[in-house]
């Protein structure tokens, strides 16, 4: 691309508003079985309302969270969105819950005893 | 489980390795080298060349900024007090996204077939974010694609192609035009300060922000 078209298109993202790379976005589309086509106001919209998604799951985790007197947004506030808010349902397989190891431990020694008890 | 985010004592940070998933799940840090790379958890004996699916992520940069302007002003995103736990914290939301495209993709697709047509367009993708329950997306959506078009139509002499190839670039260092200091307190309770580097966030006049209750 010239110098000249290097400058328009800065100009035009700018203008345009996004904020993510389009072709990222469609290589990730296109990794879905049987998607064969995708047009540019699909691609657009796409882009987009991922870049709401993420500030949507930010914010949401953080204003639900317990580090909003600290001012933090932690691992365990988005954990916590996935599994009490409905919309982010579909993120509960990646975003597990964290528990203390020791805890861990002690329930599973609760579940040997309960079958020993059998 | 203790969710106060501000504690130093180590045993509770996972530092030691006390905190462990209650699944199969383990959430890997040391693959990562900072590198934008489409393929995220390339083994490092370079027997995969393959891109998974749930491999092939939107840069971290990009991801990480849009997340930093979304919190309030004097917020910062961390996971545990360590720095580097501020990446695994922005990389499990990159796994978000990658996963939140491939669900309004496959929804759209499933649409797409059942009418027999090949191409996904934009209809089918605003669809597909009503039924999963993203329908507070919809109208801005409908405005920001307004906006893009318009835009497009301003440009002339350009192929559209190579405009749209274009948009929104991985940020590289030159990118970066903009500085905020974020305090950061590491696990010795010091508090350290750390220079975020963003560029400026566009808004659109006119368009009203979504309100995220």
């Amino acid at each position: 691309m010239s110098a000249k078209n290097m400058e328009k298109v800065e100009q035009a993202t700018n203008r345009k508003n996004i904020s993510l790379p389009m072709s990222r976005v469609r290589l990730i589309m296109k990794s879905s079985p049987d998607v064969s086509c995708i047009n540019q106001d699909a691609l657009f919209l796409t882009t987009k309302a991922t870049e709401l998604f993420v500030q949507h799951l930010a914010l949401s985790s953080y204003k639900n969270g317990s580090g909003k007197e600290t001012n933090t947004l932690s691992y365990s506030d988005l954990a916590n969105a996935a599994e009490e808010s409905e919309t982010f349902q579909f993120l509960t397989d990646i975003l597990p819950k964290k528990i203390l190891a020791r805890e861990y431990l002690k329930s599973l020694e609760e579940m040997e005893k309960d079958a020993d008890n059998l | 489980m203790d969710g106060d985010s501000s504690t130093t004592d180590t045993t509770q940070l996972g530092i030691t390795g006390e905190y462990m998933t209650g699944g199969t799940y383990v959430l890997q840090t040391q693959d990562d080298d900072g590198d934008e790379s489409f393929n995220d958890h390339e083994d490092g004996n370079g027997s995969k060349d393959y891109f998974r699916e749930q491999d092939i992520y939107l840069p971290i940069a990009n991801v990480a900024r849009i997340m930093k302007n979304a919190i309030p002003q004097t917020g910062k995103v961390i996971s545990g007090n360590f720095k580097i736990i501020l990446i695994l914290c922005i990389k499990c939301v990159q796994e978000c996204v990658s996963e939140f495209i491939s669900f309004i993709t496959s929804e759209a697709s499933e649409r797409c077939h059942q009418e027999k047509r090949k191409t996904i367009n934009g209809e089918d993708i605003l669809f597909a974010m009503s039924t999963l329950g993203f329908d507070m997306y919809v109208e801005p959506l409908k405005l920001y694609l307004q906006k893009f078009r318009e835009a497009m139509k301003g440009e002339k002499g350009i192929n559209p192609v190579a405009v749209s190839e274009g948009l929104g670039e991985e940020l590289t260092d030159d990118s970066f035009t903009g500085q905020l200091p974020a305090g950061l307190i590491t696990a010795d309770g010091q508090q350290q300060n750390v220079m975020v580097y963003t560029t400026s966030y566009q808004q659109i006049p006119g368009v009203q922000q979504i309100q995220f209750s």
